[in-house]
């Protein structure tokens, strides 16, 4: 019986004239089989979904230009770009409460609450540098509707799940939109050590062999 | 009317605290040190062309971490002043040397630096270049390169320049440094 293995695949710089499924189907197809899951990097779903913006075409508000001052710096919301793409994308009025409430519980001793409650955007975002050229230059949100790319995936496909993942190098893994069936907890755990590497637009596609299989196996043995 | 200046006051407060939280905090400060450049040297002569290249540090002095994101050099030699050669130029980090002109964007935290690589390349537009810039010499032409920088930190970005002046007595100590022309002392 096969073990699980992560099977990164290369493709070409991606941009916003690309579709992710195509992608998928050109550059990997004849390497997904049907217990297979197949995961992509979700900065490179929004790229090819647009999602990118200039800190240049960014008009940025007063409040977006003093609330970032209290983001740690090496947050992408720290700078008033990142921040305001936040607000674009979540509402000026929510950061600004996310940031309120987040500072009076961080003075409870409780971390995290901004990025709780600021809208499933704000930690998405990635501000300039976030990403590998050309888009160094560019801020990215996070991808639109997930949930549904990772369903044409299995569909067009085939393969027995699919994922979009936002992984990093500092064991963050988070898994932000699956095909029905799949458990993202358990995903992430699988992906945390980063198998798209630094670069992950040269490997924005990650291919999780025998996944099914193992599944199975697990659940013969509880 | 009471409860109306408690509000007014409170408000003020806020602000002053915010206003000086932020002016604590401060923001990043680029500097390319252009006084501290190497000299230009030779890195490559054909009979048409010659390239030089010399490196240029540069610091964030400033108390925040801040991206440089983009960086060029703008070299100024009008045909006014004079008309012998075409010049291109490069800059890139020493750390990522790239060919292609592009420049990646960098995260620079507060009190770190690095250095640049400026690469200019003159190329004889009638004859050799030998000839174009012992000309150029002769003229005494000093080429002005400006490197300019957009900075995106805190605050809104901004584009900077920095001017650093390529003498053509550097030009002709790094031909005879390689020995490619004869110095005056020889």
């Amino acid at each position: 019986m096969s073990e699980i293995e992560l099977k990164p695949v290369g493709t070409r710089i991606l941009t916003a004239k690309d579709n992710i499924v195509d992608i998928i189907v050109k550059y990997a197809e004849q390497n997904i089989g049907p217990d297979d899951v197949v995961t992509v990097a979700e900065s490179v779903v929004a790229i090819t979904q647009g999602r990118i913006t200039r800190p240049e075409d960014l008009k940025v508000s007063f409040l977006a230009r003093i609330l970032c001052r209290f983001i740690p710096q090496e947050g992408s919301l720290s700078s008033c770009y990142g921040m305001q793409s936040a607000m674009d994308a979540e509402g000026q009025l929510r950061i600004l409460f996310a940031l309120l409430l987040g500072m009076v519980a961080k003075l409870f001793g409780k971390n995290g609450v901004f990025y709780q409650l600021a809208g499933e955007q704000a930690p998405l975002v990635d501000d300039v540098t976030g990403t590998m050229p050309p888009f160094d230059k560019c801020l990215v949100y996070g991808p639109f509707d997930p949930n549904g790319v990772a369903a044409e995936i299995k569909r067009r496909l085939g393969c027995y799940g699919a994922a979009v993942a936002d992984v990093n190098d500092l064991k963050r893994a988070a898994v932000l939109g699956v095909s029905a069936g799949l458990d993202p907890q358990k995903l992430a755990h699988i992906l945390i050590d980063n198998p798209f590497g630094n670069a992950s637009q040269r490997t924005p596609i990650v291919i999780i062999k025998n996944y099914a299989q193992a599944e199975r196996r697990a659940e013969e043995q509880a | 009317m009471e409860f109306l200046m408690i509000v007014i006051i409170l408000v003020i407060v806020v602000a002053i605290a915010v206003w000086l939280f932020i002016a604590r905090q401060g923001d990043a400060e680029f500097e390319f040190i252009v006084g501290q450049r190497t000299d230009f040297i030779l890195e490559n002569l054909t009979d048409k062309a010659a390239t030089f290249s010399c490196k240029v540090p540069f610091i964030n002095k400033g108390s925040q971490g801040g991206t440089i994101m983009d960086a060029y050099p703008r070299h100024l030699l009008p045909y006014e002043q004079f008309d012998g050669v075409d010049v291109s130029s490069r800059l890139e980090l020493s750390t990522a040397p790239r060919t292609d002109n592009y420049f990646e964007s960098v995260i620079i935290t507060q009190g770190k630096g690095g250095t640049v690589v400026i690469t200019v390349t003159f190329t004889a537009k009638k004859g050799g270049i030998q000839e174009a810039l012992g000309q150029m010499a002769e003229l005494t032409v000093d080429m002005a390169i400006d490197i300019v920088y957009q900075i995106v930190a805190r605050s809104l970005w901004y584009i900077h320049k920095t001017r650093m002046i390529m003498t053509c007595d550097e030009i002709m100590r790094a031909l005879q440094a390689k020995g490619t022309v004869e110095s005056e002392e020889s």
